[in-house]
């Protein structure tokens, strides 16, 4: 499956001043070993060469060993790195990603890319919109012919359609499907709620242009309307340039650097050319972290909506008495350090209660292509997460990124089918869906 | 870099353990035999033949049964975060990693304990508890990574392991397999048990006498309040004196933490805390327990420390900023990896009085040496962790490095200290715990580890000092009751009587915490000062080590293991030795003074003792309640009342004389005369005997120092003093609670702490799920009850042997029936769990 190649062999001088830098950076790490709970990896393997601390001993390895050969099994222990930077949050020595990042990237060089679905297939938001529609269609149709847990059933099958299950788990949802993630919230509330009219913005807020992404655009477009709706019962205006494409995270996932510099200049002529705004708001953790890494960055500044609303003034919001558990995307959460603000959204709905998880900070697994790069791995991970949601005694969960959403969504199928997962933008809605129901009733 | 050639063994091992756990699970790769031929250590011997990664213990017992059955060695491993290279494998040995028996079983509210898999992780514990307001107290600074297995294997510590102890007084049993891959237990997890105690022994021995599997620990409940503090000071010696100051006061923090300057700069550079950065020294300090006492003693406390020199106290606002404090604590030692490449790290004890001597010489060697020094203390422990820094680059930084590190060891020993508290001796300090070790005493380990592992495939290399060590070690026991009240420990002759130490530290604030014996019928004079301790039958400090408790007792909070520093003692055939340190924790070597505490006079004669002490109670009172008409069903909520008050470390007791229709019952608790404690307790009983009825008789209070009077006079029923017989009752595991006494019962003595029953009368009949020994016959101690089906015989004739070869000490049937079963290790195969045990 993996090829190895001689990535740190040609002896020279580039070469030498990176090992050196490398082998001082490594020193400082004093294999302590607090980084391995929070590994997503190693936690789903129970193999030491899956968590940071192996990862760098390897990495010692490659640089005393030079210029023999890297061995295929210390390319696939850097490969198989998700690079979701939660190890980095408890690292006393303030180790940072970075040095992992090199390991990827020698790991990068030497693997052959394997992917369930080819990268490229990603960036036509057509095609994947399509894809979804093709999933959703697909799920339906399992669902009457092998039931609600058709998803166990095609787990219960050979590998090639396991991965056909996989594959279908994991696509969040799909425009001609995603009202589904409202009806679950009536379904657990016991209520039937209506969508009222969108409003104006009173102009009491912030002007946000909003940033579309691929993922959300074409897979979730009904969360992201009532996102732009939510934000505009808030007092926003909000505006969405055209001419936006993906940020360019997926092409840096997989290696394809030179449209990862296309994408980033579309993306700044597109921001530029649309009136000046307060905020550029972002949907998924990926795409925001990905914006605030541009080299020369768009206008305007890139906030996370999550941050946003946890800013504004929300419109009433009505009582949803559930128990919650949240996920945090590590592109959210180790890469923009958001961890309060969903906190402080969701309480603010009235009766709502966030339950404790365990391992709360560790990757989902999904890690943008790379669930589709290594199916089995990710799939392991998926499983552990929704495995520890449902431990939490909550009844739903919550999250902020569709990679996540996914992923999830794929593990509870398989763990706890009937434990839903919705974005949290789509359950602060909601509360305020129940909040103009309440405020009709009591003016009734 | 590979395995040597084709290796016939090596491959059929490889076959069986591919077998056992799938081939997947068995790694043999480059990339595994590399990383998992190191730890937190930085050390490493060679590279493993293989890493397997078990599931279940019937995988690792086939694993290990493959192993012996090759002839491989083997090591066990958890997460890899010892400092000491005890997980670290040597060539061609086989890793056994058990990070996946991680099953944590139901929590036991009411007798507070639960049995996990040895892979769960050890904050994995607490988080499991805390819905029923309950957590694992050991702390180790890794302990978001470490393992429980880990925890056990090198004892650990923790900050908050001053009041609480260390790992080995929050175990109940493991579960354990041999060299050989066979199942066994180490008793019957009773809250007092006594006999010859593989729990101690195998606790701390780092995986050399075999492999634990399984635990069931003991939980402790959480505290009401928590007060922190945090003391700067600008001078480090007046740092160190202040702790003394504190202690030596009668506080009792459940943790006092120091970093020296070095460490406090690294610290705020990384976490940007807001310490201030010119002082010597910061220190933590913690109080935990119920309600205003807390108050009270930060109180107190904050005074002591600004009289000691301290230049600023503050009392952490909140919840936030006190886990702020501590998560800085905790990675104040990774930090220090910013700082320099390598570092040497120690972990010596010394008894706490000299604390600032020892940080004093250190100073000394620092300049001496021309080396950098950063210091992390538990401070209330006299426990120093020194990173002598350098630069493995350099070698003459080197070199220089180590010798600091020799220096701070010799001087620690000989100011009567450890050289290893709570990192263990692993390979790191093989070479230097013979300085440490007299030399009998290392004898014994030595055969103990022959007799458990003879053909030395338990994680060889570790631990046991190799042949030809010189062993320079030992102390002298006293003649005399010798008191350290700076360093809270008390060293005395077997022969003294508990009851003369026990005086002796009352008078100061201080005792021993195993309780106030019962006076002796016929014997007890009351005009006499003592004479209810003198007089008591099981009375001297060698009993108390022996058999784990004065006999029949009240208001103890713990037996003599919970306060056992160090042993001197004698084997059956008159050889004399010396193990353990006057020291609070120490893990050098295999734990002897645990093995043979309330082993009775199986093993060995004990011939003195260091017993730690501790603050006494303030207050002692007593109450006496009636009832015409008893209801039995009263008994359950009183009994569960004394057993919550004080976090459950009261001490409370109660006496109880019951017919079918009428009962007497004496309740006796420690606290302080305040409103909010003995006024509250006070209340609580007079509430509880209105529900039931019961009337009240009479009652007082008195200053702890007078108990003994207390012990001596009426408010004791005299049946208390009367009997010559005596049986300690115990609840054995998994029975239900639906009953708070073994049935049927007219006359006990309840303790809230440990929760046992004592019964005036030999008990044969077993009551189920109760568990019998026959503690006093005729006034004298019986040898200890045998043990559980599922500890090994063999071992513990083996035991015998090694320390009683001419069988002139207590030999009970038992025993010798142990010593004629042959091979019974090789013909055992148990099932631990719900073995009937009585």
């Amino acid at each position: 499956m993996l090829e190895a190649h001689n990535a740190v062999a040609a002896p020279g001088a580039d070469n030498d001043a990176l090992r050196e830098r490398l082998d001082s950076l490594l020193r400082t790490c004093i294999q302590c070993g607090l980084c391995l709970p929070h590994c997503a990896t190693y936690l789903a393997t129970a193999n030491e060469t899956r968590s940071p601390r192996g990862r760098l001993l390897l990495l010692g390895e490659v640089l005393r060993d030079a210029p023999a050969p890297v061995g295929s099994d210390v390319l696939a222990a850097f490969d198989d790195c998700l690079g979701c930077h939660a190890c980095e949050a408890t690292c006393p020595s303030g180790i940072t990603g970075d040095l992992l990042d090199h390991a990827r990237d020698l790991a990068a060089d030497g693997v052959k890319q394997r992917s369930l679905v080819p990268a490229r297939v990603l960036d036509s938001r057509p095609l994947l919109a399509w894809l979804g529609t093709l999933a959703t269609m697909t799920r339906g149709v399992l669902r009457r012919v092998a039931g609600a847990a058709w998803r166990q059933r095609l787990e219960g099958c050979p590998a090639p359609l396991r991965l056909v299950g996989r594959m279908l788990g994991t696509v969040p949802a799909a425009s001609s499907d995603d009202r589904r993630l409202i009806r679950q919230l009536d379904t657990l509330t016991g209520q039937r709620t209506p969508t009222v009219d969108d409003r104006e913005a009173d102009g009491s807020g912030p002007s946000v242009a909003f940033f579309r992404g691929c993922a959300n655009a074409a897979l979730l477009p009904g969360v992201s309307r009532r996102l732009r709706s939510l934000l505009r019962a808030s007092g926003c205006l909000v505006v969405i340039p055209a001419g936006q494409d993906c940020c360019g995270a997926l092409a840096a996932h997989t290696g394809r650097h030179e449209r990862r510099a296309i994408l980033h200049q579309r993306n700044q002529a597109a921001f530029a050319d649309a009136p000046a705004c307060d905020y550029i708001v972002v949907e998924a953790a990926g795409c925001g972290l990905e914006l605030r890494g541009y080299p020369d960055p768009p206008a305007g500044t890139v906030r996370d909506a999550s941050v946003l609303l946890d800013s504004l003034d929300l419109p009433a919001f009505g009582t949803v008495p559930l128990r919650v558990a949240l996920h945090d995307p590590c592109h959210a959460l180790h890469g923009q350090g958001i961890a309060e603000q969903p906190r402080r959204l969701l309480g603010r709905v009235p009766g709502l209660s966030i339950q404790p998880v365990a391992e709360a900070s560790v990757c989902c697994g999904s890690g943008g292509a790379y669930a589709l790069r290594h199916p089995e791995l990710s799939a392991a991970m998926g499983r552990r997460k929704a495995r520890l949601l449902a431990a939490s005694g909550a009844q739903l969960v919550v999250t902020t990124n569709p990679g996540c959403l996914g992923q999830i969504a794929d593990g509870l199928a398989l763990e706890a089918p009937q434990m839903p997962i919705v974005p949290l933008s789509d359950l602060l809605w909601y509360a305020w869906m129940r909040g103009v129901v309440a405020s009709a009733r009591n003016s009734a | 870099m590979a395995a040597s050639g084709p290796n016939h063994q090596a491959d059929e091992l490889l076959a069986a353990s591919r077998q056992a756990v799938g081939s997947a699970r068995c790694l043999t790769d480059a990339a595994s035999r590399a990383v998992y031929a190191r730890d937190s250590s930085h050390l490493s011997l060679g590279r493993p033949l293989a890493v397997v990664l078990p599931r279940t213990d019937e995988q690792v017992a086939a694993v290990v049964a493959a192993c012996a059955d090759h002839d491989v060695p083997f090591v066990v491993r958890g997460s890899g975060t010892g400092l000491s290279g005890g997980a670290v494998p040597g060539d061609g040995a086989v890793v056994i990693s058990v990070v996946q028996l991680d099953d944590l079983g139901p929590v036991d509210v009411l007798d507070r304990r639960v049995r996990v898999g040895v892979g769960v992780l050890n904050d994995r514990v607490s988080s499991h508890a805390a819905p029923f307001g309950l957590h694992f107290a050991p702390d180790p600074s890794s302990q978001s990574a470490s393992t429980i297995g880990g925890n056990i294997a090198e004892n650990a510590g923790g900050p908050h392991c001053l009041k609480v102890g260390v790992t080995l007084q929050h175990l109940l049993r493991l579960e354990w397999l041999d060299a050989g891959g066979r199942r066994w237990t180490t008793g019957r997890g009773l809250v007092c048990e006594r006999g010859i105690d593989l729990l101690g022994l195998l606790t701390g021995s780092e995986g050399t006498l075999g492999l634990v599997t399984h635990a069931d620990l003991k939980l402790t409940p959480d505290p009401v309040e928590t007060a922190t503090l945090l003391a700067v000071f600008p001078r480090l010696d007046e740092a160190t004196t202040a702790v003394i100051d504190l202690l030596g006061g009668g506080l009792m923090p459940v943790a006092v933490e120091m970093v020296d300057q070095p460490v406090l700069e690294v610290v705020e550079a990384a976490f940007g805390f807001g310490f201030p950065t010119d002082v010597e020294a910061a220190m933590i300090v913690e109080f935990a327990g119920g309600g205003e006492a807390v108050a009270e003693d930060a109180d107190r406390a904050q005074r002591r420390l600004l009289a000691g020199g301290a230049r600023e106290v503050r009392l952490a606002a909140d919840e936030h900023e006190r886990l702020e404090l501590w998560r800085c604590r905790k990675k104040a030692f990774g930090a220090v990896g910013r700082i320099s490449p390598c570092y040497v790290t120690m972990d010596v004890v010394v008894p706490l009085g000299r604390l600032p001597d020892l940080v004093t010489a250190i100073g000394r060697i620092k300049r001496e040496h021309g080396v950098k020094v950063a210091t992390a203390f538990h401070a209330g422990d006299g426990n120093l962790h020194p990173g002598v820094m350098y630069d493995d680059r350099d070698e003459a930084s080197t070199r220089r490095a180590h010798a600091a590190a020799d220096h701070i060891i010799e001087t620690a020993l000989a100011m009567g200290g450890s050289v290893t508290g709570e990192h263990g001796v692993g390979i790191e300090k093989r070479h230097v715990i013979g300085q440490q070790l007299e030399a009998t005493a290392a004898g014994l380990m030595t055969g103990i580890k022959e007799l458990f592992d003879p053909r030395d495939l338990c994680n060889p290399g570790k631990l046991v000092p190799p042949a030809g060590t010189t062993y320079s070690g030992g102390r002298s026991l006293p003649s005399q009751p010798h008191y350290r009240w700076d360093s809270l420990t008390v060293t005395a002759p077997a022969t003294t009587p508990l009851a003369e130490i026990q005086a002796t530290a009352l008078a100061r604030g201080f005792w021993v915490p195993v309780g106030l014996g019962l006076r002796r019928a016929g014997r007890g004079d009351a005009g006499a000062e003592d004479a209810a301790l003198t007089e008591d039958a099981v009375g001297t400090v060698g009993d108390a080590v022996a058999n784990l408790l004065p006999g029949p007792t009240v208001l103890g909070t713990g037996t003599a293991r919970d306060f056992l520093l160090e042993l001197w003692g004698e084997t059956g055939d008159g050889r004399a030795f010396h193990t353990g340190a006057p020291v609070f924790k120490n893990v050098a070597g295999y734990d002897l003074p645990h093995l043979l505490c309330g082993s009775g006079r199986l093993l060995a004669r004990p011939l003195g003792a260091t017993l730690q002490l501790r603050p006494a109670p303030e207050t002692v009172a007593w109450w006496r309640f009636r009832a015409a008409a008893f209801d039995r069903r009263c008994l359950e909520p009183l009994l569960a009342e004394l057993g919550r008050w004080d976090g459950a470390r009261s001490g409370a007791a109660c006496l109880g004389e019951l017919t079918t229709s009428t009962a007497t019952l004496t309740v006796l608790a420690a606290g302080r005369d305040r409103a909010w404690d003995l006024d509250r307790k006070n209340d609580a009983l007079l509430a509880w005997a209105r529900q039931w009825g019961l009337t009240t008789r009479d009652g007082a209070r008195l200053p702890c120092r007078e108990a003994v009077n207390l012990l001596a006079s009426d408010a004791i029923p005299g049946w208390a003093g009367q009997g010559a017989d005596w049986t300690l009752a115990c609840r054995l595991i998994d029975t239900p609670h639906d009953e708070p006494l073994p049935p049927p019962v007219t006359r006990f003595v309840w303790n809230a702490a440990p929760r046992l029953v004592w019964l005036p009368a030999l008990v044969r009949d077993a009551a189920p799920g109760w568990f019998f020994d026959p503690f006093l016959r005729g006034g004298v101690v019986t040898p200890p009850p045998p043990p559980a089906p599922s500890v090994p015989r063999s071992v513990l004739a083996g035991l015998k042997a090694l320390f009683d070869p001419g069988d002139s000490l207590d030999t009970p049937d038992w025993l010798r029936a142990a010593a004629t079963t042959g091979d019974s290790i090789a013909t055992r195969v148990s099932t631990p769990r719900g073995a009937p045990d009585a």
